[in-house]
């Protein structure tokens, strides 16, 4: 991951931001917003520590749960909520990597996937009296700010840039997260996890907190899909967003900074499109998304990066035959 | 059944056919491997149970026979976070750029196996040579009391042999390492070990200085006469 170059990246998609509800629309751009958080927080455990998940729709969904939970039922306010989906995040990731994290590869994915159907099913079921069941957590109180200005979150505008705020806010903190000595440590572990415990890391405890990291932005997220949404559907939990979180990371490139919210935002733009084309959007958008995991495997942004790096070498290469001849 | 010891300061050699257990015995000091039965002791304590990590942090840090280095990550930050092992890495929000006393070190290092010039290249690129220099550096980054080298000059050109065994006795000597050296290499061995151990089929069969080995008939017949074959 570049260094002093991502965070101009940074910049740059944040002010891309800043116009993209006038440009596109503003609930277009607000999704485009969460769900780069949340595939920012899932890229800190695959594309930096190297640890795949098919569960992260765990953390996203209990977050959008428990904030509304904490605003249909606690008659909480906004702040709150959002706090209560970072809490539960948080601990979700120190429950389920405390019993999962020593399980390499695809047994700690599958085990991943089992405990967020867990949850899917408690929410859809089990626990239907509080939940909605299938219908979804709904009856939340008309959102608003009061501290530490009114913002009325019911219009689209205003909503837009408390989310960004938030969002914002969130992608320094990932980035400076990312760019410490622990972020560091991650990607050493990504690159050979034996040489970095030969090095005298505890491996193990490092994967354990990237983990918590990456459910503590997830649920974030999914605390801002509830504010968006007004209500909180079932499908949050379901596999099938765990799955999509994996395909926008993938798409956007997960070895780059900004790669996941180019692969999110993308990702939403082609389902918003084509779903005006046709109820098949599903099966043209994952066959788009084979296509350019076949062609591009390190993503868009990877696939452009490199592209400026070969140039920059044939450049440079060419300058030396210069100054020979 | 090894018994078997090193006296700090040394550069102690292990030979032996392939098979003979050397590696092994190497997995078993770093703590990758638990022995069946017998006892590990460091600075008198005893590190038998003792896991990989809180080994290399106790001072004893091992290389690999074929080379196991961060690919994706440059010369520099290979060894830079194998410096950083030495400190704490529970550090979330400072950025990496100003630690400048792992940085100054890091350049100190790959300075020292002669890798200065490939500072930005990620590792993958390294020729095999580079490599090789590039996984000493990466463990002595890490500020080693023990120094176990896994065949280091393994693959390398006969040129590049002599210059990695130089270097290999300079740093002992400079930074006062006790190496512990795994090598097939006969003219390697001789030339700069303190001691040498001859390992045969997961036993000890001699020890002694270059020339009791060397002059040792069993040896003779079972390794260096095997080589001759």
């Amino acid at each position: 991951m570049g260094k002093n170059n991502s965070i101009k990246t940074v910049w740059i998609a944040l002010l891309i931001f800043l116009f993209l509800p006038f440009i596109l629309s503003a609930p277009l751009a607000t999704e485009m917003l969460i769900y780069s958080l949340f595939a920012l927080g899932f890229n800190i455990l695959l594309g930096q520590t190297g640890v795949i998940s098919f569960g992260h729709a765990a953390y996203f969904g209990l977050g959008a749960y428990f904030a509304g939970i904490a605003l249909r039922y606690f008659g909480s306010s906004v702040w709150t909520s959002l706090l209560a989906s970072i809490v539960v995040g948080g601990v979700a990731a120190v429950l389920i990597g405390a019993l999962s994290i020593k399980k390499k590869g695809v047994y700690f994915a599958m085990i991943s996937l089992a405990f967020a159907q867990m949850f899917y099913f408690l929410a859809l079921s089990a626990l239907k009296k509080w939940t909605g069941g299938e219908d979804g957590l709904k009856f939340i109180p008309i959102l608003k700010l009061d501290f530490p200005f009114h913002v009325d979150l019911a219009s689209p505008y205003p909503l837009y840039f408390f989310v960004y705020f938030i969002v914002a806010l969130s992608i320094f903190a990932i980035w400076r997260i990312l760019e410490s000595p622990f972020g560091r440590l991650l990607q050493a572990i990504r690159e050979n996890e034996e040489r970095t415990e030969a090095c005298g890391f505890d491996t193990t405890m490092a994967k354990f907190i990237s983990l918590v990291f990456s459910g503590i932005f997830s649920g974030l997220a999914g605390g801002l899909l509830t504010v968006y949404l007004g209500y909180v559907p079932v499908t949050t939990l379901f596999w099938m967003t765990s799955g999509t979180v994996v395909m926008m990371t993938i798409l956007g490139g997960m070895h780059s900074f900004i790669g996941p919210v180019v692969g999110a935002s993308l990702f939403l733009l082609l389902q918003d499109e084509i779903s005006y084309l046709t109820d098949r959007w599903e099966m043209y958008v994952g066959a788009m998304f084979m296509a350019l995991v076949l062609l591009f495997p390190e993503g868009i942004v990877g696939t452009i990066k490199d592209k400026i790096e070969t140039k920059r070498k044939r450049v440079q290469e060419s300058q030396w035959v210069g100054d020979v001849s | 059944m090894v018994d078997f010891s090193v006296e700090k300061g040394q550069l102690k050699s292990i030979i032996g056919p392939n098979g003979a257990g050397k590696t092994t015995l190497f997995n078993l000091i770093a703590g990758v491997f638990i022995p069946s039965s017998g006892r590990i002791y460091f600075d008198n304590k005893d590190i038998t149970s003792k896991k990989v990590h809180q080994i290399s942090q106790l001072g004893i840090t091992k290389t690999y026979q074929i080379t196991h280095v961060f690919p994706r990550l440059t010369a520099f930050e290979n060894i830079r976070i194998s410096v950083q092992s030495r400190m704490s890495s529970f550090n979330f929000w400072r950025r990496v750029g100003t630690f400048s006393r792992i940085n100054k070190k890091a350049e100190e290092i790959l300075t020292l196996v002669t890798l200065a010039d490939s500072h930005d290249r990620p590792a993958s690129t390294l020729s095999h040579g580079e490599r090789k220099y590039l996984e000493i550096g990466i463990a002595l980054a890490t500020e080693p009391k023990i120094l176990l080298l896994d065949e280091p000059t393994a693959g390398m050109s006969p040129a590049e042999t002599i210059e990695a065994t130089k270097l290999i006795r300079s740093l002992t000597d400079q930074l006062e390492l006790t190496v512990i050296l795994v090598e097939h290499d006969m003219s390697v061995v001789m030339e700069i070990s303190d001691e040498v151990m001859v390992l045969n089929e997961g036993s000890v069969l001699a020890q002694g200085t270059c020339e009791e080995i060397s002059c040792n008939t069993i040896v003779q017949r079972v390794y260096l006469g095997e080589r001759n074959e």
